[in-house]
């Protein structure tokens, strides 16, 4: 429980972004080269799928240190697998309350849909989580660091 | 009536009699007469030793899952709370209906036993039978018999319990029990928590959190809990250190509350396994007060109903801003 970090001058937080294959790793990539500013905190995971992002991943990710934890995936419909970002979607709100309940706060969990042509979308989202984890602090949960 | 000890006896003697069972999974007075330790029994020779009182706590069903490859079918006791979790394994094809006989016992209320003895100040030796009688149990010490208000010594799970009735059931003994009395707002004690501000929350769980030692008796007890290699135990990848670190436990917890969502039954075993007292049952509760107001989902009730999480709507709520 003890913030080691408060020695720095400015907090920066560590986020992660598990990204779709096929539509927000696309939308980031797009990002990058329409060369939309945004923040540096987010580390890129790709996966095949939203779906395949288990509770476990996040809930490891936040343990680890991770300040904040997204997962972007394809807009309902439109999923590679047809019914994965659906099935993602269920378990991301029954683990963000879950996550709320112990005490993390729900902004440090993120689910955002951005297709391969939202390149915009992805900046905005990246900036506003950022943001908001800045404003939130260090991640209390993480006692070794 | 409520069944009593001679009733469970006679019907499992009977039973042994007529064939329709090759074992019977019941209770039997344990170390000292304030414990009930579940009992195997393989003939309706031993059936005398069977016993139904307000102690039986232990949900029976987890031992379904060893007696899969037996001849002939399995008896077995359950109150309304085993009986669903008696669902949930049917429903994930874990034991196959036709090789259990399941005996129903209607139930009003299972002793917590810290409770009792706090409540009576005394030491377990010196009790020697609980009964139940209405809204109360009579507790007979030696040198006399006490009364109990039921609402002071249940345990946590029994003063929210909606099922006493068992929902699945081969024969049922005694009269059911349509609801409790004492039974209000299941989720109050969620809402509190909930309503708190996120240090609070982190704070309180920080300090439950710590004390876990990771014994895994909640998993292990669980009766919903039935990989047969379960993700902690997994050496490729590893996905929690045996580091005694308090966001080891977080993870720990979590993802055991996660697992069991949709299939925790709240039948409160982990809770009683835990030897450090953490309240697990409110991670379980806080699950299945979501699963209820999201997808409207009870789990245990309906062996036909979809599990929520592996399945979906397309009205389901979106993406979070």
């Amino acid at each position: 429980m003890q913030d080691t970090k408060e020695v720095q001058t400015e907090f920066k937080p560590k986020i992660l972004a598990f990204c779709c294959n096929w539509c927000a790793y696309a939308g980031a990539d797009l990002a990058g080269v329409s060369r939309f500013q945004m923040p540096t905190d987010v580390r890129v995971i790709r996966v095949m799928c939203s779906g395949r992002v288990p509770p476990e991943l996040i809930i490891r990710a936040l343990a680890n240190g991770l300040d904040g934890v997204m997962i972007l995936g394809c807009h309902p419909g439109e999923c590679h697998y047809s019914e994965g970002n659906y099935l993602t979607r269920r378990r991301a709100h029954v683990l963000k309350r879950l996550l709320s309940y112990i005490g993390i706060e729900p902004e440090r969990f993120q689910l955002r849909w951005v297709s391969a042509a939202e390149g915009a979308k992805f900046s905005a989202v990246v900036k506003e989580t950022t943001d908001k984890i800045t404003a939130l602090g260090p991640n209390r949960w993480v006692d070794k660091r | 009536m409520k069944a009593t000890s001679e009733e469970v006896q006679t019907s499992v003697k009977k039973l042994f009699e007529d064939g329709s069972i090759g074992h019977f999974i019941g209770y039997e007075t344990g170390s000292d007469s304030l414990h009930v330790t579940p009992c195997f029994l393989k003939s309706g020779q031993a059936a005398s030793r069977l016993v139904w009182n307000p102690l039986c706590a232990n949900n029976l069903s987890k031992y379904l899952l060893d007696f899969k490859n037996v001849e002939g079918k399995v008896g077995i006791m359950v109150k309304g709370c085993d009986s669903r979790s008696v669902v949930e394994l049917l429903k994930e094809n874990q034991i196959d209906r036709d090789k259990v006989f399941i005996v129903g016992v209607p139930c009003s209320g299972i002793v917590d036993r810290e409770k009792l003895l706090e409540v009576l100040g005394i030491s377990p030796g010196e009790v020697v039978a609980v009964e139940d009688d209405g809204d109360a149990f009579l507790v007979t010490i030696k040198g006399g018999t006490q009364r109990v208000d039921k609402e002071k010594v249940l345990r946590g799970e029994c003063l929210v319990c909606k099922y006493p009735t068992p929902l699945v059931y081969d024969v049922l003994l005694g009269e059911a029990v349509s609801s409790l009395p004492w039974v209000g707002d299941d989720y109050s004690l969620i809402k509190e928590q909930e309503a708190l501000s996120s240090e609070e929350k982190a704070l309180h769980w920080n300090r439950e959190f710590s004390q876990c030692i990771r014994c895994y008796a909640c998993r292990n007890i669980c009766p919903v809990c039935t990989c047969t290699e379960c993700i902690f135990d997994k050496k490729a990848p590893r996905w929690i250190s045996k580091a005694n670190d308090v966001s080891e436990n977080l993870v720990y917890h979590l993802v055991r509350a996660f697992h069991v969502a949709g299939r925790c039954i709240d039948c409160g075993e982990c809770e009683r396994a835990c030897p450090m007292n953490i309240p697990l049952r409110s991670l379980n509760k806080k699950v299945e007060k979501d699963l209820l107001e999201l997808f409207d989902y009870t789990a245990g009730i309906d062996v036909e109903q979809q599990p929520p999480l592996t399945t979906y709507q397309l009205g389901d709520l979106d993406e979070f801003l």
